[in-house]
């Protein structure tokens, strides 16, 4: 085991752990505020669809990732609109969402690219931070990311910010704690609920464009394969909290780059194993196998005034 | 369905005087679904028009896919009766307000169970048809077990049993996988390397037997066996002590737990039991249709189910009403693809838009109900 080996097992972590972390961070606000997107998988598929055609139409990946982040708004308003307007069943908008999502993108997908399926799609520019990237041996596979990485890990942080010191952030919490108290204190609930929904669409969209348009360059029928899934796994095992459900994205990704990577370092690990791990340790602390889990007591709980 | 809203007084109308909506509120559900289902073929027909498909010809190819011969009709049957099973337990769940999410997994752990069963578990050889119902039974076991831990976890730890479910679904799913792609658990001997990573077909005395063999539908007793299992559970819903002990759990459960009703045992006893129809609902399909394991053996019937589950609303002659829908859906799909080539994604849309629209419209179905 070799120190480049490992700086390319860290790259390949950090980069398969950034889809996740995009769309949690957004699902973590929306969950703060009561509202479990169970559609963040579909939301997902439709914004790397989205991102990957705009690419390929315009040649430029930034337009692609803006037509992602923007098209993904009236799934996101629809999501909002059933599960706080309409009360209803969260999980089951978010499934049906997913369906609706996994059925129009590849319906698309085979109407616009038909035959020119293994077509090149332009994809994000890598950047490397100033100091770090200029490390020997290290700075390059662990440091050299897409830039939209980078563009994430900043919102992660200005999202912890608002949500710890800002008004917003204490407004956010309380709706997923005791709607009815942010009612009765003069704040717009609906609305609070419809703008975390919304952020939480804008966020998965851009995990969506980081696989299609940042890491593979193309676009594949139902490719999210289960990534916003692990992202509200990733919310489970971190407990709702904002740094550990990151740390948590990491070691799911991990995980994943695992399946690759062993391999070269001589071991044989069943892939399904790697696969089912994330799962397993959110299962784990769902539980309640590990310190107490905190989810919002609203989570999932419509408000009606 | 919702018989405890006879407790309440009626709001206070002459006969005479209440609208048709308001007496009947079966018809007025019934209505509300025909017409979500109505809108999303309208969207799908309009989508094959787009595509310069010729809607007669897609048409044609779906109506012969899903009803155009005898065996196209046993297919769509067949189909229907996983997502019967699954729909089935989950109605029973959602009885004591419980949403089982984990049917795939479950249905996925049937499949493994039966195959294992039936290849290494020396069923091949028993006596009395035992051959092909342990492996049924030891499915449905399964499934009950893989079910009732997010019951478990429920009462102990008051996990909610939508994330434990969702999570040990996809832990279920990549089980399988895993399972079709090692050769020391069920995949077959590797004799070349064109061998594919799924499992030996099970012996011929494990397979479901043929009924009706001379409609040409190919059939099996899964048929029966559903029916028999879906009307012993509406009898299970209605007139037992286990039902009410759910449905009271359902609605409050502090007030049924000083009532002495037993509520914990209620929710881990539904959710197993959730559990053990779509383990059996796995049995069915490998046992009577698909005969080897295969990755991805579960392909989302589960899923399905559990939008059956919820346009019944909690009626099980609903559950039959959306899985035979579904059923039909499915198999002409497939077969508007082979021959039309419009994508069978047409299905997932249309079953998208059915399942947005009634999870939507449920304030409004919900209202029509409780007027009752």
């Amino acid at each position: 085991m070799n120190l480049e080996l490992l700086a390319v097992f860290a790259g390949a972590s950090i980069r398969l752990s950034a889809p996740m972390m995009l769309a949690a961070t957004g699902e973590l606000v929306s969950e703060r505020a009561g509202v479990l997107n169970m559609s963040v998988e579909g939301m997902m598929l439709t914004g790397a669809f989205l991102g990957a055609t705009f690419s390929w139409l315009t040649g430029n990946p930034s337009i692609g990732l803006l037509c992602g982040m923007l098209g993904v708004i009236p799934l996101a308003l629809l999501q909002a609109f059933l599960s706080v307007t309409l009360r209803a069943n969260q999980i089951v908008t978010g499934i049906g969402i997913n369906i609706l999502a996994l059925g129009g993108t590849t319906l698309a997908y085979r109407e616009i690219f038909g035959e020119r399926s293994s077509a090149a799609i332009p994809g994000l520019a890598h950047w490397s931070p100033p100091v770090l990237g200029k490390l020997p041996l290290i700075g390059e596979p662990v440091f050299g990311q897409v830039w939209l990485l980078y563009a994430g890990l900043a919102v992660l942080l200005a999202t912890s910010v608002i949500m710890r010191r800002t008004a917003l952030g204490v407004a956010l919490h309380a709706t997923g704690v005791a709607p009815r108290a942010v009612d009765q204190s003069g704040l717009p609930v609906a609305r609070i609920r419809y703008g975390a929904v919304l952020f939480s669409g804008v966020m998965s969209a851009a995990a969506g464009c980081f696989i299609s348009i940042g890491d593979i360059h193309t676009f594949t029928e139902g490719m999210t394969n289960g990534t916003g899934y692990l992202a509200i796994a990733a919310i489970i095992f971190g407990n709702w909290k904002i740094g550990r459900t990151a740390l948590a994205c990491l070691l799911f990704g991990a995980a994943t780059a695992m399946q690759f990577q062993l391999p070269m370092f001589g071991l044989h690990v069943p892939t399904a194993l790697l696969i089912m791990l994330p799962y397993l340790l959110a299962l784990v602390a769902v539980a309640g196998l590990i310190g107490r889990q905190t989810a919002p007591p609203a989570l999932t709980q419509p408000f009606k005034r | 369905m919702n018989r405890h809203m006879k407790l309440q007084t009626p709001l206070a109308s002459a006969p005479g005087t209440q609208s048709w909506r308001a007496r009947w509120p079966h018809l007025r559900v019934a209505c509300v679904i025909a017409a979500a289902v109505a809108f999303a073929m309208l969207a799908a027909l309009a989508l094959i028009a787009l595509m310069h498909v010729s809607i007669a010809e897609a048409l044609a190819a779906f109506a012969d896919g899903a009803w155009g011969s005898p065996y196209a009709i046993g297919a769509s049957i067949n189909r229907s009766l996983a997502f019967a099973l699954v729909g089935t337990g989950f109605v029973i769940a959602n009885r004591a307000k419980l949403t089982n999410v984990g049917g795939e997994g479950q249905l996925a752990i049937g499949g493994i169970v039966a195959t294992a069963m039936s290849l290494y578990g020396g069923c091949a050889h028993l006596p009395f048809g035992l051959s092909f119902i342990v492996p049924m039974l030891c499915a449905a076991a399964a499934g009950a077990v893989w079910g009732g831990v997010p019951g478990v976890l429920k009462a102990k730890a008051g996990t909610n049993e939508v994330i434990s479910t969702l999570l040990l679904s996809f832990i279920a799913v990549w089980l399988l996988y895993w399972c079709v792609q090692s050769e020391a658990l069920l995949r077959q001997p590797m004799t070349n390397g064109a061998t594919l990573p799924e499992s030996l077909e099970i012996p011929d005395p494990t397979k479901l037997p043929a009924i009706l063999a001379a409609s040409g539908m190919n059939l099996n007793i899964g048929l029966p066996v559903t029916i028999v299992l879906a009307v012993a559970s509406a009898i299970l819903l209605a007139r037992t002590r286990f039902g009410l002990a759910l449905r009271a759990a359902g609605l409050n459960a502090i007030a049924a737990k000083r009532a002495g009703l037993p509520i914990t045992s209620s929710l881990v006893g539904a959710l197993a039991l959730a559990g053990a129809f779509s383990g059996l609902a796995g049995a069915l399909m490998l046992q009577g249709d698909q005969y080897s394991l295969k990755a991805g053996f579960s392909s989302g019937y589960g899923f399905d189910g559990l939008v059956v589950g919820l346009l019944a609303r909690g009626s099980i002659t609903g559950v039959f009403a959306a899985a035979l829908l579904f059923g039909f859906l499915r198999s002409g799909g497939i077969n508007m693809e082979m021959v039309a080539q419009v994508p069978s994604a047409l299905v997932l849309i249309v079953q998208g838009i059915v399942t947005i629209a009634l999870a939507g419209g449920a304030l409004w179905l919900d209202k029509g109900e409780a007027r009752r």
